[in-house]
């Protein structure tokens, strides 16, 4: 019985999906989502980003969602406009509390989830003295690479729960980046179709994302290359199908967000120090779809 | 006593000239931001004879030092500069040498 309410989490495979495809994974870019910004030829980039997502429904079960994870990403620069990327989450607590028949439960689970490679093309660039402007777009996969049978004393666990879903995921879509010395703003569209693996199949999702970055230190130039720190607000929607369970739908999984994420980020030639907090402005969940309550993101970037 | 001062300010004079051949000054367009000086530098390290790359963000340049008796040429600057994603704008040698594309 819990096994079966727990199946209508909903969701929660979807919280995979936004860890392994917002870290922003080039030069000074959002803290949210990709960016167009290259990756030098040869170049490496390393980064580390630790993600704290609580989540929680109305209606009777009163679903509440924690996880903590640590999301690693390792870029290269193939050449100047292709650079490709690999990501792998850390799970170390994916867990749900919920309302049943036989009063509050708790389940969780940990482990490394499914990772992600795609590729970023710098398709158009105009570079000008002290800015540019370029156009990328970026298409990748998500490999089940993540457990989808682990279980715990109430059997095995729902599957929004799982690390992995099991399945094939893909996306595609475009990022844009206007950047000069004062301030940088980068929008992306992408989509993303979640694959299907034994009778469910996580709703797809669409983001609309916007980030704007302003120079609050140094005021004035001096020579060389100085550190830079950026104050940040950056915007995501998302849009997300119903999940699909056997040969329907969940009715309460899916819906539309929207979060805003104020922060900070410290810049300089070899490392990028960032943190923000995402706090949601509206939603219009499906049913009793779990909405985010928050999402604090800190990290950092390392090229060499 | 003159000649040997001649032979020393003569000998100052050369060194001086040939440490300032080796010296270039790139426009570099697209750089706005520190992360990104990284990889022009990286690929400007990677040629040959290149003892230093300094970039100056604020005004989009780049300084770059060679060894003695290496020297850097406008395409191999310009390939190096491209490598990294940006655009190279002009090209100064420390001997008034320039190119500029605009």
């Amino acid at each position: 019985m819990t096994n079966n309410i727990c199946e209508r989490l909903g969701a929660g495979t979807t919280a995979v999906a936004a860890l392994l495809i917002a870290p922003s994974l080039a030069q000074a870019a959002p803290n949210t989502f990709n960016t167009a910004l290259p990756v030098a030829q040869g170049e490496f980039i390393w980064r580390e980003q630790a993600v704290v997502r609580e989540r929680s429904s109305g209606g009777p079960r009163d679903r509440d969602v924690s996880v903590q994870a640590l999301v690693s990403v390792l870029g290269y620069g193939i050449n100047s406009r292709l650079s490709v990327f690999g990501a792998v989450p850390y799970f170390f607590n994916r867990e749900l509390d919920v309302t049943t028949p036989m009063g509050r439960v708790n389940r969780s689970t940990e482990g490394f989830g499914d990772a992600t490679v795609f590729a970023r093309y710098t398709a158009y660039k105009h570079d000008f003295t002290g800015g540019t402007f370029r156009i990328a777009p970026v298409a990748g996969i998500t490999a089940p690479t993540g457990d989808d049978n682990d279980g715990d004393r109430f059997g095995e666990l729902p599957r929004p729960l799982q690390t992995g879903d099991g399945a094939w995921d893909g996306f595609a879509g475009a990022v844009t980046t206007y950047q000069t010395l004062q301030y940088q703003v980068d929008a992306q569209v992408l989509y993303r179709e979640n694959g299907r693996h034994n009778g469910f199949a996580a709703g797809d999702e669409t983001y609309f994302d916007a980030s704007l970055q302003y120079r609050i230190w140094p005021r004035t130039f001096t020579s060389g290359t100085p550190g830079f720190v950026y104050a940040l607000l950056e915007s995501n929607l998302v849009h997300r199908n119903r999940d699909d369970v056997g040969n329907g739908t969940d009715p309460d999984s899916g819906g539309t967000q929207w979060l805003l994420a104020p922060g900070l980020q410290y810049i300089n030639r070899r490392w990028i120090v960032e943190g923000t907090v995402q706090l949601p402005v509206s939603a219009n969940p499906n049913g009793d779809a779990l909405e985010d309550d928050y999402i604090v993101r800190v990290g950092f970037r390392r090229n060499f | 006593m003159l000649k040997k001062l001649l032979v020393l300010t003569t000998g100052l004079m050369f060194s001086l000239s040939a440490l300032a051949a080796n010296q270039y000054t790139l426009g570099v367009k697209g750089v706005a931001c520190p992360y990104c000086a990284f990889g022009i530098e990286k690929r400007l390290n990677k040629v040959d004879g290149v003892d230093n790359v300094i970039v100056d963000i604020g005004d989009s340049v780049v300084r770059v030092t060679l060894a003695e008796s290496k020297t850097l040429t406008e395409d191999r600057a310009r390939t190096a500069v491209e490598e990294a994603g940006f655009t190279l704008d002009s090209f100064e040698s420390a001997e008034g040498e320039q190119a500029d594309d605009q």
